[in-house]
C-alpha cells in the first residue's frame, strides 16, 4: 500500500500529461463508433455532443468536422432542396469512408455530422447559422465555431462532387470518387433481364401478329402530342435547372409567384400553363377540321365552333401578352413611312 | 360528283394549278431571300460574327489555290506554334459550295468578289430550303400543304437567325441539305425507286460535308425504319429507302476527312447498323413467308426465330462490348447531353456554359417559331388521319426535334423545318375545310360536294388541289403515289379516276361542311394569325437577328451612331505590323484576326486545344511580369483586348474574364478563381481583390481610362474602377480605337540588366542557359 502511493503520486502528473492525447484519441474512437452506427456514416449531433466533441476539447483537435445543419420542418420547402442536399451529403460521407477503408488514420481525420434545428438550437446560435442550407467545416485548429468555413452556394451546385471538392481543398484529405448507388441494384437488374428474356418470345409473337400497344395509333398520337406539350412549355429547362413549381413572393410571403418576369428563367407552373395554351389551339383546330365536320347537327357545330374559335383567340392573345410581358420585346410592323 | 367534270377540264385545271404553284414557289424563294437582306440594308454587305470569318478565309484560300491545296492546307497562321490542319478538320461543304458558286459566276463572266458570294450564300440556300420543304411536305400531304409549309419556312425566325445575309456558317447550307435528304428519303419510300435512293445517299453525303448535325439524320431515319417494322409497315420500298442509304451513305461519309472512320466507329452511327441488320432479318422473314405455305411458314418461323434471335443477341452483345470499351460509351458529350438532359450540367461545365447549349424557356419558342407553336398539334393530328409511311416520318421528326430543342436552344434550328411542315399541313387542312364550307354555302351543293367531301372524308387527298377527286382512303394510294412528272403519271391518273368514281357514293353520303358564318370567322382568324406571323418574322429579321456584331450601331437622340472599332483595329494591325508578328487575344477574336488582319494568332474559335487556351487565359489572369514571360515564350508581339467600358459594349473581355480564369485555372492550378472574387462577387471597383486589380486583363483594359472622364466610370459594370492611376512596365500601348473598344499593346523588349543586380547579370552573362531555364520553370506553358 505504502509503496504504491508514491508511485501513484508519481504517475498522476504522467496521466495528466497524457490526458489530453488519450482523451483526443478516445474522442476520435468514440466518433468512429458513432459513425459505424449510422448507415451512411453521418453522425447525428446535438448540443451535448457538440460541446463534447467540438467546443470542450483543446485545439488542435485530431479531426475536422463537417456539419450539415438540418431542419426537419423545412424539408417540404422545395426551393431549399434540404432533403436532396442531405442525401448528397450522406453520399459524400459514405464515399469518403468507403474510399479510405484501408486507411484508418485518414478516416479518423474527418467526420460527417448533422444537427437538427429543433434539438440543438443553441448550436445553431453558436455557429451563427441564420439560413439553410448550411454546411460548415470545422478545422482542427479552429477556436471559435463562428470562424469555421462555410460551404457556399457554388460548392453545393454540383451536389456531391462539388462538396467533395470543397472538402478536399480545405482539409487536404482525399474523398475519392463519389460512389453513387446504381439506379437499380444488381439483383433487380438480373431480375429485369430474366423477365425480359422470358417475355421476348411473347412480344415477338405479338409483333408478328401485329397486335401490340405499339400498333394502336391512338397511343402514338397521344404520345406525340404529349412530348410536344412537354417540350414546348420548357419543361426540360425546369428539369435540368431543378426549377420549383412556384416561388413565394418576397414582399408578401403569403402570395405565390407563378410567372417569373425575365426570359432567362421560368417556373414549373408557368411552363405547364403556357404549354397548355400552345397545345390547346392546335387541338381545337384539329377538332374543327377533322371531327366537327362529321357532326350532323348544324347548331351544335355552330356552337362548338364559336367556342373553339373564342378559346383559340383568347389563348393566342394570352400567350402574346405573356410573352411581351416576360421578355419586354415590342413587336411592331414596318409600314411605309408615307403612311405616318 | 353531280356535275361531271370532263377529263380535259380537269387537265386544264391541273395545269393551271401547277403553273400557279410554280409562281407561288418563285415568290416564296424571293421572300426567303429578301427577308434576309435586312443586315445588308441596315448595315452593309459584310461577313458576320466570328466563325463566318474563318469560313470566309478558307473560301478565299480555296478560290485562290484550288481544291487540292485546300484539301492539304496546313494553316500556320493560327494556334501558333502548333498550327492547324484545315483540310482535315473542317466540314468542307459550305466552303466548297461557295467556292463552286464563285467559280460558276466567274466562268459566266460575272465578277463578284468572294466576299459577296459568301455574304449571299445563306439567303440563296434559304430559298432552296423552302423549295425543299415544299417537296418534302408535298410527299407527305400534297402540294397545298407543301406551299403553306414552304412559305412558313421561308420566314421562320429560328432559321433566319442562322441565315441572314453575311451569316456565312455551316448551318446556312446544312438546313437545306437536311430537308432535301429527308425529302429524298420520303420520295424513295413512296416510290421505291433506286434512283431516288442513290440521290438520297448523295444528298446525305452533302449533309455530312456540311454540318456535324448529320448524326441527326443517321439516327432519325433508322428510328423511322424501326418504327415502321415494329408497327408492321415493312415493305420492299422501305428496304430500298434504307439499305442503300446506309451502305452508300456510310461509305461516302467516310470520305469526308473530318468524319473518316468515325462513320463506323462511334456510337452515334451504331443505331443505323443495328437497324440495317434488323431490316435484313425482317426482309428475309417476309421473303420466306412469301414462298412458303402458311403451315410451313409457322415451322420456319420457330426455326428462324431461334437462330435469328441467337445471332441478334450475339451481335448486340458485340455492339455493347464495343460501346462499353470506350470511355464515354462511344458517345460524345454533346450527344449524351441530348439523351440525358441533366448530363451536361452535371459533368461537362464547359458544354453547359455555352449559351447556345442552354435549355430554352417557353418564350424562346414564341420568339423562334412564333405562331407555329400553336399549329403544330393540329398538324400532328392531321398526320395520323391517315397514318402513312411518310406522315409517320413527319411525326417522328417533329417529336424528336422538339424534344432535342427542349434540351438545347441551338437545336431549335432543327425543329424549325419540322414545325413549318406540321403547321403547313395544319393550315392547309384547316383552310381546306373552312373555304370548302364557305364555297358550299355560296355556290350551292352541286359543285361543292366533291370538294368538301373529298377534302375531309379522305384525308389522303391533296388539299387545295382543285381537280382532286381521288378519295380513296386506303393508304395504298398514298404509298404508291409517284411524282407527277414520272412516267407512271397517266396510269396513276386513270387509277385515281376509277377510285374517285367508285367512292363517289360514299362522298355524297358523307357530305361534311361547317356553318357559314363560323367558317368565315375561322378563315378570318387564321389569316390574322398568318399576318401576325409575318409581322413577327419581319420584326425578328430586322431587329433581332440582323446585327453583324462586327459593326455596331446605337440609336441616340442625336441620331444613329456607328461603332466600327473592330475593323479599325484589324486594319491597323494589317498595315502597321510585320507580316509574321504574333497577336495574342482571347480566343473569340482569333478567327477575325487571322481573316481581317492576316496576322498569326495563338488561339482561335476552333477550341481544339484546351491547354493552349488555358495558357492565354493564365497570361491574362497573371500579373504583368508573369504575363509578359508567358507571351514572350510564345513569340507574341502584340496583345489585343476588347474593352466596352467607355461606350457600354457588354460582351467585352472584362466580362469574359472569369472564363479566362476558370479555363486557365483548370490547367494551371496556381490561378484560383476565388482570388479574383470578393465574397463570391466579381467586381472591378475599389472593393476588388488585389489579384484582380493587378492582373494583366485589368491593366490592359483600364490603362489610361481615367483620362477619358477624370473618374474612370465603367459604363458596362456601372461603377468607377478600383485602380485608376497605374503605369505599365512590360507592355506599351500602341493603338486604341476611336471608341476604345479595341486596345492593342506591344510587348516591351527585354530590359537591360540593372546595375545593382550585377551578380545575377554576371551569372547570366556567363550562362544564359541557366537563366532561361529559371524563367521557363516559372512559365506554365512549358
Amino acid at each position: 500500500m505504502v509503496s504504491k502511493i508514491p508511485s501513484l503520486a508519481a504517475l498522476i502528473p504522467l496521466f495528466l500529461l497524457l490526458a489530453s492525447t488519450v482523451a483526443d484519441s478516445d474522442l476520435a474512437a468514440e466518433l468512429l463508433a458513432l459513425q459505424s452506427r449510422s448507415e451512411s456514416g453521418v453522425i447525428h449531433l446535438d448540443d451535448r455532443s457538440v460541446s463534447r466533441f467540438l467546443t470542450s476539447p483543446k485545439t488542435p483537435r485530431p479531426y475536422s468536422l463537417l456539419i450539415f445543419f438540418d431542419a426537419e420542418h423545412l424539408h417540404d420547402k422545395a426551393e431549399l432542396r434540404l432533403t436532396a442536399l442531405k442525401n448528397e451529403f450522406a453520399l459524400v460521407s459514405s464515399s469518403f469512408i468507403a474510399n479510405n477503408q484501408h486507411n484508418p488514420t485518414v478516416r479518423s481525420k474527418l467526420f460527417f455530422c448533422d444537427i437538427e434545428f429543433k434539438e440543438s438550437q443553441s448550436t445553431f446560435a453558436l455557429f451563427g447559422v441564420k439560413s439553410l442550407p448550411h454546411i460548415r467545416l470545422v478545422g482542427p485548429d479552429l477556436k471559435s465555431p463562428k470562424d469555421s468555413d462555410q460551404m457556399d452556394q457554388a460548392d453545393l451546385s454540383r451536389l456531391a462532387e462539388s462538396m467533395a471538392a470543397f472538402v478536399e481543398s480545405k482539409t487536404k484529405l482525399s474523398v475519392g470518387p463519389i460512389a453513387r448507388p446504381p439506379l437499380v441494384s444488381k439483383m433487380q437488374f438480373i431480375f429485369m433481364v430474366a423477365v425480359l428474356m422470358i417475355c421476348t418470345p411473347f412480344i415477338i409473337r405479338r409483333i408478328l401478329a401485329g397486335d401490340t400497344l405499339l400498333h394502336d395509333k391512338k397511343v402514338w398520337l397521344f404520345g406525340a402530342v404529349f412530348v410536344y406539350f412537354f417540350s414546348v412549355g420548357g419543361t426540360m429547362h425546369n428539369i435540368i435547372r431543378n426549377m420549383p413549381m412556384f416561388l413565394p413572393d418576397r414582399n408578401d410571403p403569403s402570395r405565390l409567384i407563378f410567372f417569373y418576369q425575365g426570359s432567362g428563367m421560368q417556373l414549373g407552373a408557368e411552363g405547364f400553363a403556357v404549354g397548355c395554351l400552345y397545345t390547346v389551339v392546335g387541338l381545337l383546330l384539329a377538332l374543327v377540321t377533322h371531327a366537327l365536320v362529321r357532326v350532323r347537327n348544324r347548331s351544335v357545330q355552330r356552337f362548338i365552333m364559336i367556342i373553339a374559335l373564342f378559346i383559340s383567340f383568347w389563348a393566342v392573345k394570352k400567350v402574346v401578352y405573356l410573352d411581351n410581358w416576360k421578355t419586354g420585346y415590342r413587336v411592331h410592323a414596318f409600314w411605309p413611312s408615307s403612311w405616318n | 360528283m353531280s356535275s361531271p367534270v370532263t377529263a380535259s377540264e380537269r387537265t386544264v385545271r391541273h395545269a393551271f394549278g401547277n403553273v400557279l404553284a410554280f409562281f407561288v414557289l418563285i415568290l416564296i424563294g424571293v421572300l426567303a431571300f429578301s427577308i434576309r437582306l435586312f443586315s445588308v440594308i441596315k448595315y452593309e454587305s459584310v461577313i458576320h460574327e466570328f466563325d463566318p470569318y474563318f469560313n470566309y478565309r478558307v473560301t478565299q484560300f480555296l478560290t485562290r489555290n484550288g481544291i487540292y491545296d485546300f484539301w492539304n492546307w496546313f494553316d500556320d497562321r493560327t494556334w501558333y506554334p502548333l498550327g492547324r490542319v484545315i483540310g482535315g478538320t473542317v466540314y468542307p461543304g459550305l466552303t466548297l459550295t461557295a467556292g463552286t458558286l464563285w467559280w460558276v459566276l466567274h466562268s459566266l463572266n460575272i465578277p463578284l468578289s468572294v466576299e459577296t458570294v459568301c455574304v449571299f450564300t445563306a439567303p440563296t440556300f434559304s430559298a432552296f430550303a423552302s423549295w425543299a420543304t415544299y417537296l418534302l411536305t408535298k410527299e407527305v400531304k400534297g402540294p397545298g400543304a407543301g406551299l403553306a409549309a414552304a412559305a412558313l419556312l421561308g420566314m421562320v425566325p429560328s432559321y433566319i437567325s442562322r441565315s441572314v445575309a453575311g451569316s456565312y456558317d455551316n448551318e446556312a447550307v446544312a438546313i437545306f441539305a437536311l430537308i432535301f435528304t429527308f425529302f429524298l428519303y420520303i420520295k424513295t419510300l413512296n416510290t421505291g425507286s433506286l434512283f431516288y435512293a442513290t440521290l438520297n445517299a448523295i444528298s446525305y453525303f452533302y449533309m455530312v460535308c456540311s454540318w456535324g448535325g448529320y448524326t441527326f439524320i443517321i439516327n432519325l431515319i433508322p428510328m423511322h425504319v424501326l418504327l415502321c417494322i415494329v408497327t408492321g409497315r415493312y415493305s420492299p420500298r422501305l428496304y430500298i429507302a434504307y439499305a442503300p442509304l446506309v451502305v452508300l451513305g456510310t461509305l461516302l461519309a467516310a470520305l469526308v476527312p473530318v468524319v473518316g472512320f468515325n462513320a463506323v466507329m462511334t456510337s452515334e452511327h451504331f443505331a443505323s447498323f443495328l437497324v440495317f441488320i434488323i431490316i435484313h432479318v425482317v426482309a428475309l422473314v417476309y421473303y420466306i413467308k412469301g414462298i412458303l405455305s402458311p403451315r410451313m411458314f409457322k415451322v420456319a418461323v420457330t426455326l428462324v426465330l431461334s437462330i435469328g434471335l441467337a445471332v441478334c443477341c450475339a451481335v448486340i452483345a458485340i455492339l455493347i462490348a464495343v460501346v462499353a470499351s470506350s470511355p464515354t460509351k462511344g458517345w460524345s458529350g454533346r450527344s449524351l447531353s441530348l439523351l440525358d438532359p441533366t448530363y451536361a450540367s452535371k459533368y461537362i461545365p464547359i458544354i453547359a456554359s455555352v449559351s447556345e447549349h442552354q435549355p430554352p424557356t417557353w418564350p424562346s419558342y414564341f420568339m423562334d417559331i412564333n405562331v407555329l407553336a400553336f399549329l403544330v398539334p393540329a398538324g400532328i393530328i392531321a398526320c395520323f388521319l391517315p397514318l402513312s409511311d411518310a406522315s409517320s416520318f413527319a411525326v417522328l421528326y417533329i417529336v424528336t426535334s422538339v424534344y432535342f430543342s427542349g434540351v438545347m436552344v441551338r437545336l431549335m434550328l432543327v425543329l424549325a423545318p419540322a414545325a413549318c411542315i406540321m403547321s403547313g399541313i395544319a393550315l392547309s387542312e384547316a383552310f381546306d375545310a373552312l373555304t370548302g364550307s364557305i364555297k358550299f354555302h355560296l355556290l350551292g351543293f352541286s359543285i361543292e360536294n366533291s370538294q368538301a367531301g373529298a377534302g375531309d372524308a379522305s384525308p389522303d387527298n391533296v388539299p387545295a388541289q382543285k381537280n382532286a377527286v381521288k378519295s380513296d382512303a386506303s393508304e395504298n394510294t398514298l404509298k404508291e403515289r409517284t411524282s407527277r412528272k414520272s412516267k407512271k403519271k397517266e396510269k396513276e391518273r386513270e387509277k385515281e379516276e376509277q377510285d374517285g368514281k367508285s367512292s363517289l357514293k360514299s362522298q355524297i353520303k358523307r357530305l361534311q361542311v361547317l356553318p357559314f358564318e363560323a367558317s368565315i370567322i375561322g378563315v378570318f382568324l387564321l389569316i390574322l394569325l398568318g399576318a401576325f406571323y409575318a409581322v413577327h418574322c419581319v420584326w425578328a429579321a430586322a431587329e433581332a437577328y440582323s446585327a453583324p456584331s462586327i459593326v455596331l450601331t446605337s440609336h441616340t437622340q442625336s441620331g444613329l451612331h456607328v461603332f466600327d472599332d473592330f475593323r479599325e483595329a484589324y486594319a491597323w494591325l494589317r498595315h502597321n505590323t510585320e507580316v509574321d508578328d504574333k497577336v495574342a487575344s482571347w480566343w473569340d477574336y482569333g478567327y477575325q484576326t487571322t481573316a481581317m488582319a492576316n496576322r498569326t494568332v495563338i488561339v482561335d474559335n476552333n477550341t481544339w486545344n484546351n491547354t493552349h487556351i488555358a495558357t492565354v487565359g493564365t497570361a491574362m489572369s497573371s500579373p504583368e511580369k508573369a504575363a509578359w514571360e508567358i507571351f514572350n515564350s510564345l513569340d507574341v508581339k502584340y496583345v489585343l483586348v476588347v474593352f466596352g467600358g467607355l461606350v457600354g459594349y457588354p460582351s467585352d473581355d472584362i466580362n469574359k474574364f472569369l472564363w479566362m480564369v476558370r479555363i486557365g485555372g483548370g490547367v494551371f492550378p496556381h490561378i484560383k478563381e476565388p482570388d479574383y472574387l470578393r465574397d463570391g462577387q466579381y467586381r472591378i471597383d475599389s472593393q476588388a481583390t488585389p489579384t484582380m486589380l493587378n492582373c494583366l486583363m485589368y491593366k490592359l483594359s483600364y490603362y489610361r481610362f481615367v483620362d477619358t472622364d477624370g473618374k474612370g466610370f465603367d459604363r458596362v459594370r456601372q461603377t468607377e474602377i478600383g485602380k485608376k492611376y497605374f503605369k505599365l512596365t512590360h507592355f506599351e500601348e500602341v493603338f486604341t480605337t476611336h471608341h476604345w473598344m479595341v486596345r492593342i499593346y506591344k510587348l516591351k523588349p527585354q530590359k537591360n540588366r540593372i546595375r545593382g543586380k550585377s551578380k545575377k547579370s554576371k551569372s547570366k552573362a556567363s550562362s544564359t542557359a541557366s537563366s532561361t531555364k529559371r524563367r521557363i520553370n516559372k512559365n506554365p506553358w512549358l
